[in-house]
C-alpha cells in the first residue's frame, strides 16, 4: 500500500503506535524556575546518574568551538537555565504511573534572577559559571568600508519573535538494548544524527547504534537535533534491560523543545537618489537560548551571509552575535535563518522606496543582479533580474499595488547543499529498494525517487520502494531539511543509479532493464556539494485590516522557481502550506514568558496556530529554469516561509500607514 | 486506583473493559484496544488529531474518560474502509492532497465525516469554520477543503449513506 493510503487509513506507524513486550514508559521531572542554583536532587534517574553534555549534532547543531561550560548537560547540573529543563527522569509500565512518579521527584531550589532579552544577555551577569560573558559566538563579516558621502543613509531595527515550530506529532522515542546493540525508533528528519549524537554521547560504538524512523508527524526544523530525553532513554534501557519508551506532551514541546526564530536585527543602508543601494551596514543578534552548541550557535552567521539577497550590493558590513538567556535554546524553524535575512532587508528595501517616493518593486528591480554576483558577505547569486521581472508582471504588482495597495517581497532560497547526502538503491527478485540518508516526514520523497530511477533507469514506478530511514542500511547520512532532499539525495541517486548502469553493462556489455531487473544488484554513493544553489522567488500579497486591528490576508501569491517541479501537487502543497506558516509568524503566533521567565503560552491556540479560516486565497506560479544539478531542480521547502512575511507585513503597512518592525504585528499596535 | 466495568461498541464490535477512571478515552483505544490510528497531538484539546465519532458525533477522545464511552458507539479512523475498499472521504484526502505528515489526518477525516454527516451543502466558509477545531501544520488546509468538498462528491455519486 502507498504510503498516503496507510496515513489514511489510520495504518501509519509513529513512534507512539509501536509497542514492544515489556516496556517502560518515561517521563521527565522539568525545572521550575528559568534561573536557579540545584541545591539537590532526590528521585529518578538524575544529575547523579548522567553528567555528560548534549551530542551538537543534525541540523540543530554547531559543530563548531564553542565554550564547554556553555553546552547543555543530560540532567541539569548544578544550576537550572529554563523552564522545563530536564532534571530527572521516572519509569513505570503505564505512562500515567509514569507520570504519577514524577510527585516521587524532589529538587531543593535557589532562585536566581533569570536573563530574558537579548538587552539583558548583553548588559547582564553571565548565566553560566566559568563564562565572562552571555556571548556565544560573536563576530564580523564582511570588509570595512568608508561610509562615502551617499545622499541617502537609512536605519531601522527589527525584530522577530521566537516561534514553536509545532509539529502537530510531538517529540517521541522508543529505545531498545538487547545486550549488544541499542536499537532506536524515533521520530525524526535525520537517523543519523541522531545515531551520530546518541554514539557520541553515550561513548558507544557506532556500529552498535541502530536508529530506525517511525512515521514522523511533521518536524519543521525540531526533529534533528539531539535531545537531552533522547539520551536519558537510550541509558535507560541499558540499565534496565527494558524497552524505553518517552512520548512528549504538548506542554512539555512549549517548555522544552527547541524553537526557532527570535532575532533583532540593526540595519543600516548606504544608496543613491535613484535607488541602487551601494552599501549596507548592520548587527544581527539571535537569542541562542540557555546553552550554546545549537542552531542559534550558527544562525547568526547564517543570516548575516544571506543579508544581501537578491541584489548586487558591493560593500557590506555586518556583526553577528548569538546571545543566551534562560529560555530554552534555540533551534532551526523552517526556513532556519533564510526568513530573518529576507525579513530585514525587504524592510530596508520598503523603507528606500517610501524615502525615495519610489514604488517598492521599481526599487527591488534596480538592485537586483543582472550577471553572476558573490556578495561581500559570501553569499553567490546568478542573474535575478530577468527572474524578478517576470515575476512583477505575473503577479500584476504595478496594478495590484495601486488598487488593492498590495505588499511585494523578493527573496532567493539557499538550499542546504553542503554536506552532501547518500542514497542507496538495491535489486532483488525484481524488486527495487531505495533508502536516503534524509527521511522524508510528510514531503513524499517516495515521488521524486521513482521518477528519478524511471528517467534514469527505465524502472516501472510501481517496482520501487523507498523505505524508512535506517541507519543499518546505508553507511552514511546527513538528513532532510534545508530545502534539501530532491537536491542532494535526489543527485545522489542518479549518482547510485548511473553505478547500477555500469553493473549491468560490465555484465552483459550494454544496459537493459530485463538484464537490471533479473540480476542482484546494489549501488550506494554518498555525494556531497560544494556549490551555492539559488532559487528565486517573489510573493505578493493583500491585506484588510478592520477598525480592531484585526487583519485578514486576502490574497497571497507567488512566483517560485524551482528549477523542475518533480512533484507538482506536492510543490503546491508546501507553498501553501509554507504560506500559511509565513502568515501565522506575522499575524499570531509566538512564544511568551514573563520578567521571572515563567512560559506563558499554554496551549496550541496560545501558540497562535493558525487554523483553516485564518487561509487567504492563493495564487501559484512555478517558474522551472533548470539548475546546474543532474536533476535540474532547485529546492522549495523552505520558499514560501522566506517570502510571505516580508509580503504581508508591507501590505499592513500600506493598508494602515504605520511602519512595521516586528513579527508577530499585533491588532492593537495598528489601531493606536 | 479501583476499575470500573465499561461496555461499548467500538467500529461495530462490542468490548467490555476493566478501567481505571481516569484513563482517558484516548488511551483506552491506543493502549488498551491497539487502535493506533487514533493520535494524540496535543493535551489541551486543541489540535483535533485524537478526533473520533461517539454516537455519530465528533469527539476529541483526550477530552472524554474511556468509562464516559460506557453504552456507546464509537467509531474510529480503523472501522471507515469496509472490505478494504477506503471511504470516499479517505480517498478523498489522497487525491486532493489533504495531508502531508498523515499525523492529524485520521482527526481531520472523523470530523469531515460528521461534518458531511450534519449538512451536504457547507460553503468554503463554512467547512471552514467546521474544521476550526482541527489543526494542521503541514498543508495550510488547502487541499483539506478541497478533501471534503471531492468526498461529498464522491459519496454523492456513490449514493453514501454516513458513514
Amino acid at each position: 500500500m502507498s504510503v498516503s493510503k496507510l496515513l489514511v487509513a489510520g495504518a501509519g506507524e509513529y513512534v507512539d503506535d509501536i509497542k514492544l513486550p515489556n516496556m517502560l514508559y518515561m517521563a521527565v521531572a522539568r525545572s521550575i524556575y528559568a534561573h536557579a542554583r540545584v541545591l539537590s536532587v532526590q528521585g529518578g534517574l538524575n544529575r547523579a546518574d548522567l553528567k555528560m553534555t548534549v551530542g551538537r549534532v543534525g541540523e540543530g547543531g554547531w559543530g563548531g568551538q564553542v565554550n564547554p561550560a556553555v553546552v547543555q548537560p543530560v540532567f541539569a547540573q548544578d544550576t537550572v537555565n529554563y523552564v522545563g529543563q530536564p532534571v530527572a527522569a521516572v519509569f513505570a509500565d503505564d505512562r500515567y504511573v509514569a507520570e504519577d512518579k514524577l510527585d516521587d521527584v524532589n529538587v531543593e531550589y535557589e532562585k536566581l534572577k533569570p536573563v530574558m532579552t537579548i538587552d539583558e544577555a548583553l548588559s547582564g551577569e553571565p548565566i553560566h559559571a566559568g563564562t565572562n560573558s552571555n556571548i556565544v559566538r560573536q563576530l564580523w563579516l564582511g570588509e570595512d568600508f568608508e561610509d562615502s558621502s551617499s545622499p541617502v543613509v537609512l536605519e531601522d531595527e527589527f525584530d522577530i519573535g521566537r516561534i514553536i515550530n509545532n509539529p502537530l506529532e510531538p517529540r517521541g522515542i522508543l529505545a531498545d538494548y538487547d545486550g549488544d546493540k541499542l536499537t532506536v525508533y524515533i521520530s525524526t528528519q535525520a537517523v543519523f544524527s541522531i545515531k551520530d549524537g546518541l554514539a557520541q554521547t553515550l561513548k558507544l560504538n557506532p556500529s552498535k547504534v541502530r536508529v530506525i524512523q517511525a512515521d514522523t508527524g511533521g518536524a519543521f526544523g525540531l526533529k534533528s537535533a539531539l535531545y537531552p530525553e533522547y539520551i536519558m532513554a537510550a541509558y535507560a534501557t541499558m540499565k534496565y534491560r527494558r524497552p524505553v519508551k518517552w512520548i512528549e506532551s504538548r506542554t512539555e514541546n512549549f517548555a522544552a523543545s527547541q524553537p526557532g526564530r527570535g532575532v533583532r536585527g540593526k540595519m543600516k543602508i548606504f544608496a543613491e537618489k535613484n535607488g541602487t543601494v551601494t552599501a549596507w551596514r548592520g548587527e544581527v543578534t539571535v537569542d541562542a537560548g540557555a546553552y550554546g552548541g545549537t542552531a542559534g550557535t550558527s544562525s547568526p552567521f547564517f543570516i548575516v551571509m544571506q543579508l544581501t539577497g537578491p541584489y548586487g550590493i558591493k560593500k557590506a558590513r555586518v556583526l553577528a552575535t548569538s546571545v543566551m538567556t534562560n529560555k530554552p535554546p534555540q533551534g532551526p524553524y523552517r526556513g532556519a535563518g533564510r526568513p530573518e535575512a529576507a525579513f530585514f532587508r525587504e524592510r530596508m528595501m520598503d523603507l528606500l522606496a517610501d524615502e525615495l517616493g519610489k514604488d517598492a518593486g521599481e526599487v527591488r528591480l534596480i538592485n537586483a543582479t543582472t550577471e553572476s554576483f558573490k556578495s561581500p558577505l559570501g553569499l553567490e547569486i546568478e542573474a535575478s533580474r530577468p527572474f524578478f521581472e517576470k515575476a512583477i508582471a505575473e503577479l500584476k504588482y504595478p496594478e495590484k499595488s495601486r488598487r488593492e495597495k498590495a505588499g511585494i517581497g523578493f527573496f532567493v532560497l539557499l538550499s542546504a547543499l553542503w554536506g552532501g547526502e547518500s542514497a542507496k538503491i538495491t535489486v532483488k527478485d525484481g524488486k527495487v529498494d531505495v533508502w536516503l540518508g534524509g527521511n522524508q516526514h510528510g514531503q513524499e520523497h517516495y515521488v521524486f525517487v521513482k521518477k528519478l530511477l524511471n528517467e534514469e533507469l527505465g524502472i516501472p514506478q510501481e517496482r520501487v520502494t523507498l523505505n524508512r530511514g535506517d541507519s543499518d542500511m546505508l553507511e552514511d547520512g546527513v538528513g532532510a531539511w534545508g530545502s534539501r532532499s530532491a537536491i542532494v539525495a535526489g543527485a545522489a541517486l542518479i549518482a547510485a543509479a548511473g553505478k547500477l548502469k555500469k553493473q549491468v553493462e560490465s555484465e552483459h556489455g550494454s544496459y537493459t532493464l530485463e538484464e537490471l531487473l533479473k540480476g542482484n544488484y546494489s549501488s550506494e554513493v554518498m555525494e556531497d556539494q560544494n556549490r551555492q544553489l539559488n532559487a528565486f522567488g517573489a510573493v505578493l500579497a493583500t491585506v484588510a485590516v478592520d477598525k480592531y486591528g484585526m487583519v485578514k490576508v486576502k490574497e497571497c501569491a507567488g512566483c517560485y522557481d524551482v528549477g523542475r517541479a518533480l512533484n507538482p501537487k506536492m510543490i503546491e502543497s508546501q507553498i501553501i502550506g509554507g504560506s500559511v506558516q509565513g502568515i501565522g509568524q506575522v499575524l499570531y503566533e509566538g512564544v511568551a514568558y514573563d520578567a521571572e521567565g515563567n512560559l506563558l503560552t499554554k496551549n496550541l491556540f496560545d501558540a497562535g496556530l493558525p487554523i483553516a479560516e485564518n487561509i487567504p486565497k492563493f495564487t501559484i506560479r512555478v517558474f522551472e529554469n533548470p539548475s546546474w544539478m543532474p536533476h535540474g531542480a532547485r529546492g522549495l521547502g523552505e520558499a514560501p516561509t522566506i517570502g510571505v512575511p516580508a509580503a504581508v507585513v508591507r501590505a499592513i503597512e500600506k493598508m494602515t500607514g504605520k511602519r512595521l518592525r516586528h513579527t508577530p504585528v499585533k491588532p492593537e499596535e495598528l489601531i493606536e | 486506583m479501583k476499575k470500573v466495568k465499561t461496555s461499548f461498541k467500538v467500529n461495530g464490535n462490542p468490548v467490555e473493559l476493566e478501567l481505571e477512571p481516569r484513563r482517558l478515552l484516548v488511551s483506552v483505544l491506543r493502549d488498551d484496544l491497539g487502535l493506533t490510528g487514533t493520535h494524540q497531538g496535543c493535551d489541551t484539546t486543541n489540535c483535533g488529531a485524537c478526533t473520533v465519532l461517539v454516537d455519530g458525533k465528533a469527539i476529541k477522545s483526550c477530552t472524554m474518560l474511556g468509562v464516559q464511552a460506557n453504552g456507546k458507539e464509537i467509531l474510529t479512523i480503523e472501522g471507515l474502509a469496509t472490505q478494504g475498499q477506503l471511504h470516499p472521504i479517505q480517498q478523498a484526502f489522497i487525491e486532493k492532497q489533504g495531508l502531508q505528515c498523515g499525523f492529524s489526518t485520521p482527526g481531520m477525516i472523523m470530523t469531515t465525516c460528521w461534518m458531511l454527516s450534519q449538512n451536504k451543502n457547507l460553503n468554503d466558509e463554512e467547512i471552514k469554520r467546521m474544521l476550526h477545531g482541527n489543526l494542521c501544520r503541514c498543508t495550510g488546509y488547502y487541499g483539506i477543503v478541497e478533501s471534503v468538498k471531492y468526498a461529498r462528491k464522491l459519496m454523492q455519486k456513490e449514493k453514501r449513506v454516513m458513514p
